[in-house]
């Protein structure tokens, strides 16, 4: 392959419920059709992040004993991912990882957590309640529908420089009221899908890939890597 | 008994009747019945029994049915409940239909859902546990690992005197301190190493302490003789132990454990935990291990979930996924088979499969895509899900035939270069897949199971 990635796999031995493993094995399947190889490493508790070491990071979902104890390490490492997202790194975070990319959650027994307050969201409980089932949502400005399926307590709130992966076409999305799902900030993508959401829109994957290899090698051209069809697979 | 219970108990036994007779139903509607009248009723019809709960996610049903050949080479009278009814209702049901035992205390052994241990513990209290594993199972329908743990343990607690049977190799069974005498059994046949569980697996923090746990050897998911470098909280001690394997097919799996030798009719590793928790129950009842070996190989129904079905000349499989370690397993399982054979996924959603299609991703399908299999058939009502996954772990489209319709499945089956063929199915599918072969002729109507 002409290209290489690293990809920071963040507590991927903690945070991975409902398949959410799957946004990797997806990422390796598109990667490789744009000529691009990826090593994939887990950095999970006592680990060290180091921004400069990664192309590309994901994060995903874990129960709530795993995330309450990934909310305590990942303050050592709140440092590092801030300059990672803040230099343009493209980052894909799911359910819990959306969550604490945040300022805090409200965790199983209503004591508040605290994120990493990169991104500018907040996160509720619901009481007793959850969002389940299929979730269809739709990106204003590209135009493009994701599918997923959500399953979540938790109640987000975007902050200012925040916009949202897609609005409720149909589903509940980040609270059930204003209609938003997920979170953009600059190459970071939120969301609360599973499905897992990279192999049921594979367009996030080519976003993600595409941008990695932009910042990683400035002076190529991706014309054609940004031209790879997706076909749909949901 | 009081003249409540004794009511209860008479308008239970005859809506059974009736409903047996004239409906060919009734599994838990008499127990229900039953109920209403009289909610205590389990106290009155479980007293005259020595009592053993089988819980956990995986295997509670062949390890039920394997203990209950074990301990029939010693006890002549067993009490035990069929396949599907493991809550309250079904347990009623099955005090209901025995027959009065003529002499002496019988044994009852129960498979047990997880949330209804304490429907039980709060009338009887039984004589033992057995706890086989605690996986993640599809969440849109149940809790987490450590969620259902304690529900196990909040029924666990009304009975502390009762002897416990754990799945040492599980991390989670000792991690919490019990009055209970527990003994565990466990794989003990490999050279300790320093290993630590596969990425994508559940449970690997140290409950003590809540560093990842690391471990001298693995069996499957996080089990196996685990140990934290951080502060040293390791696997019990075992009472049982497996102390080695030996050959492991599709259909059959050899094993020894305290260096007596065993073979049963089925394939899998988890199928050997299964076994080995039934030895467990039955040394711990007195039963010899020349006895155990016997029960066994003697019944073979038991394995019943993986009957061979011939169809035109194939050889198909049909077997039950429904949660990423079961999942995992049989993939396995499959794997060891020394035949050429094709696999066919089918794949639906709906309730009583789960109806979130995540799951799939956590099985370890590239595993098997690396064996070449000539073709592979994917269906069902989310047969695009299904489709993708096996794309993405590796299966040529050129080897690849997408086919929503089952009826059309089975015709393609009929195809393939094989003469070996493993369907696998989540619940509604399979019942699906079955309705069909029986429609023509290949198969008797009915679940198998």
């Amino acid at each position: 392959m002409t290209y290489e990635l690293n990809v920071a796999h963040l507590y991927g031995n903690l945070m991975n419920t409902y398949g959410d493993v799957g946004n990797i094995l997806a990422l390796n399947y598109y990667a490789k059709q744009m000529d691009v190889h990826l090593n994939v490493k887990i950095v999970s508790l006592e680990e060290d992040f180091r921004a400069a070491d990664y192309d590309l990071a994901f994060f995903g979902g874990g129960q709530d004993f795993e995330q309450t104890i990934v909310s305590q390490d990942i303050q050592t490492k709140k440092a590092e991912l801030t300059k990672f997202i803040e230099s343009g790194g493209p980052l894909l975070a799911i359910c819990g990882g959306f969550q604490l990319l945040g300022h805090y959650y409200i965790g199983a027994d209503g004591e508040k957590l605290p994120g990493i307050g990169a991104l500018d969201h907040y996160t509720l409980a619901q009481d007793h309640n959850r969002f389940i089932g299929d979730i269809v949502i739709k990106n204003q400005e590209t135009g493009e529908t994701y599918h997923g399926f959500e399953n979540h307590q938790g109640l987000t709130y975007l902050g200012k420089n925040e916009r949202p992966l897609g609005n409720v076409v149909s589903g509940k999305g980040n609270n059930g009221e204003d209609g938003t799902e997920g979170a953009i900030y600059k190459n970071v993508y939120c969301s609360y899908f599973h499905g897992p959401i990279l192999t049921r829109n594979g367009e996030i994957a080519k976003h993600l890939l595409v941008a990695a290899l932009q910042r990683k090698f400035p002076h190529d051209d991706f014309s054609q890597q940004e031209a790879l069809p997706i076909p749909a697979t949901f | 008994m009081s003249l409540r219970s004794g009511f209860a108990t008479f308008a239970g036994k005859s809506s059974y009747w009736f409903l047996h007779t004239f409906l060919h139903g009734g599994s838990s509607l008499p127990g229900k019945i039953t109920l209403k009248l009289d909610p205590n009723i389990l106290r009155t019809l479980g007293a005259k029994y020595d009592v053993i709960v089988i819980t956990g996610t995986n295997g509670k049903t062949l390890t039920t049915a394997l203990t209950v050949s074990v301990l029939h080479q010693k006890y002549p009278t067993i009490l035990t409940n069929p396949t599907g009814s493991n809550m309250e209702q079904g347990i009623v049901t099955t005090f209901l239909n025995a027959k009065n035992p003529k002499t002496g205390r019988p044994l009852a052994v129960l498979e047990v859902d997880e949330a209804n241990v304490i429907k039980v513990t709060q009338y009887i209290e039984p004589k033992v546990f057995v706890f086989t594993n605690i996986f993640r199972d599809q969440m849109d329908r149940y809790g987490e690992i450590y969620t259902t743990y304690q529900k196990i343990l909040d029924g666990v607690a009304l009975a502390p005197n009762a002897t416990i049977i754990a799945n040492g190799d599980s991390p989670i069974f000792h991690s919490k301190e019990l009055p209970n005498p527990i003994e565990y059994y466990g794989f003990d046949d490999q050279p300790d190493q320093d290993l630590k569980a596969k990425p994508n697996t559940d449970g690997v923090l140290c409950p003590v302490c809540e560093h990842i746990l690391h471990y001298h050897s693995l069996t499957y998911s996080n089990q196996g003789k685990y140990f934290c470098p951080n502060c040293g909280f390791e696997r019990p001690e075992l009472t049982y132990r497996l102390t080695q394997l030996g050959e492991q097919t599709p259909t059959s799996s050899e094993f020894e454990v305290d260096g007596h030798a065993f073979k049963i009719g089925v394939g899998g590793t988890y199928n050997i935990y299964n076994a080995l928790a039934a030895y467990a129950v039955g040394r711990f009842m007195g039963v010899a291990p020349a006895q155990i070996a016997r029960a066994f190989t003697g019944n073979q129904q038991v394995f019943g979930r993986q009957e061979v079905i011939d169809v035109d000349g194939k050889q198909v499989t049909i077997i039950l996924v429904k949660n990423p370690v079961g999942l995992d397993q049989v993939l396995h399982m499959i794997g060891t088979d020394k035949q050429k054979f094709s696999l066919v996924g089918l794949l639906n959603a709906n309730y009583a499969d789960g109806i979130d299609t995540s799951w799939i991703w956590d099985g370890d399908f590239e595993q098997l895509a690396k064996r070449n299999i000539p073709t592979v058939i994917t269906g069902g009502e989310r047969y695009k899900d299904i489709t993708f996954r096996l794309k993405v772990a590796g299966i040529p489209d050129d080897r690849h035939i997408v086919e929503p319709d089952l009826e059309k499945v089975v015709a393609e089956i009929k195809k393939v270069p094989t003469e070996r063929v493993y369907v696998l199915a989540t619940y509604t599918a399979m019942l699906q897949m079955r309705k069909i072969l029986a429609d023509k002729g290949y198969i008797k109507e009915g679940l198998g199971v």
